[in-house]
């Protein structure tokens, strides 16, 4: 049987936006899973992911291991960089491609996800990231944000929503 | 059964008693190649249709090749490699992890016969937004092998330097695909 994969929603950014939200996510599922392909307007990469708008980065965690083209780096902090985009200065009309999943999205405990991301660029510099993550909230994930760490999401970035049953 | 409404294209349960009720999912399948005991030199899918999101190909290869970790590319739309392809990789084999990157479409490596009898790789390779004319494509995946002694897991990334939507994917390497090799292609809405 296929994947039992279900779109909830799905953002187009058709001007630069500050954030990017799905809100209002229900509650009839087993995981989410998001799939992001997005771009920066600024060279900064960071794409924070933030949960039922909890704004405080205290309650976020994650470890990740990134490749940058040359080396490898590893990463443990506080914080909700949990994804990537495209830097201004990668190549033109290049967007990363990351995907989230979120288990067990409706616990009452901590919620943990994992992510693969990715971006691109004809060149040396890019970010190759496989990341696990915290959020210590214990109420159902009912709404997902985006914001860049600096900058807006540029346009013709996507971001698709879909259940897993 | 669901009923689909034509006006809207939204889904509904059937509204006769005692039917099981039947979402429609997001995730089709499209085509799948099962590798036959000649091997297969390149695995194509063709006339892709454009009515999805995203794709996603879930592999199960291995290659004919003498050497562990022979080279795989992924060309779109009948276009081999050129200028303007990149590919980079975050991977580790155990005992390090390593960063690396290039200027073709490489996208991973495959297991090969002589070292590793019946071990195969597997990847999962995402193309999201494959019918968008804005953007060039980003190919994402998720691969690994286990040879029991070798391999590797990483995560592998291919820039396809076309903005056309993409009809036609060729996954290909220097020698073949091996028997049972299997490639699933999925439509995601």
């Amino acid at each position: 049987m296929a994947l039992q994969l279900f779109k909830i929603a799905d953002v187009t950014v058709a001007s630069p936006v500050t954030i990017v939200t799905f809100n209002n996510i229900p509650s009839g599922y087993t995981d989410l899973i998001l799939k992001y392909s997005a771009r920066s307007t600024t060279t900064t990469t960071a794409l924070q992911t933030l949960f039922n708008n909890d704004q405080n980065a205290a309650n976020y965690n994650y470890r990740s291991v990134s490749g940058n083209g040359a080396s490898v780096v590893n990463d443990a902090q506080t914080n909700w960089y949990f994804s990537v985009s495209n830097p201004s200065n990668a190549t033109a009309l290049t967007f990363s491609s990351g995907e989230i999943y979120i288990p067990n999205y409706t616990s009452s405990n901590q919620k943990s996800l994992s992510v693969d991301s990715v971006t691109e660029n004809n060149a040396t510099a890019v970010v190759t990231q496989l990341l696990v993550g915290r959020w210590t909230g214990t109420a159902a994930i009912t709404r997902i944000d985006f914001y860049q760490l600096s900058g807006s999401t540029d346009t013709n970035s996507t971001f698709t929503l879909y259940g897993v049953l | 059964m669901a009923i689909r409404s034509l006006k809207t294209g939204t889904f509904t349960r059937s509204g006769m008693a005692g039917n099981p009720v039947i979402m429609p999912g997001s995730y089709e399948s499209i085509a799948t190649v099962d590798v036959g005991a000649g091997g297969a030199a390149t695995i194509t899918f063709s006339n892709i249709p454009q009515t999805y999101t995203h794709l996603q190909i879930r592999c199960f290869a291995r290659t004919t090749g003498p050497t562990n970790g022979e080279n795989t590319y992924i060309y779109f739309n009948n276009t081999s490699n050129g200028t303007g392809y990149a590919w980079h990789v975050v991977r580790g084999d155990g005992a390090s992890v390593v960063g690396a990157g290039g200027a073709n479409a490489r996208i991973v490596a495959n297991v090969g016969t002589t070292n590793t009898t019946s071990t195969y790789s597997a990847m999962i390779i995402d193309v999201l937004d494959y019918s968008n004319t804005n953007k060039n494509k980003t190919v994402r995946n998720l691969y690994g092998w286990d040879a029991n002694g070798s391999g590797y897991i990483g995560l592998a990334s291919t820039l396809v330097p076309q903005t056309a939507a993409t009809t036609q994917i060729d996954i290909d390497l220097a020698y073949n695909f091996g028997q049972y090799s299997t490639f699933a292609l999925y439509g995601v809405n």
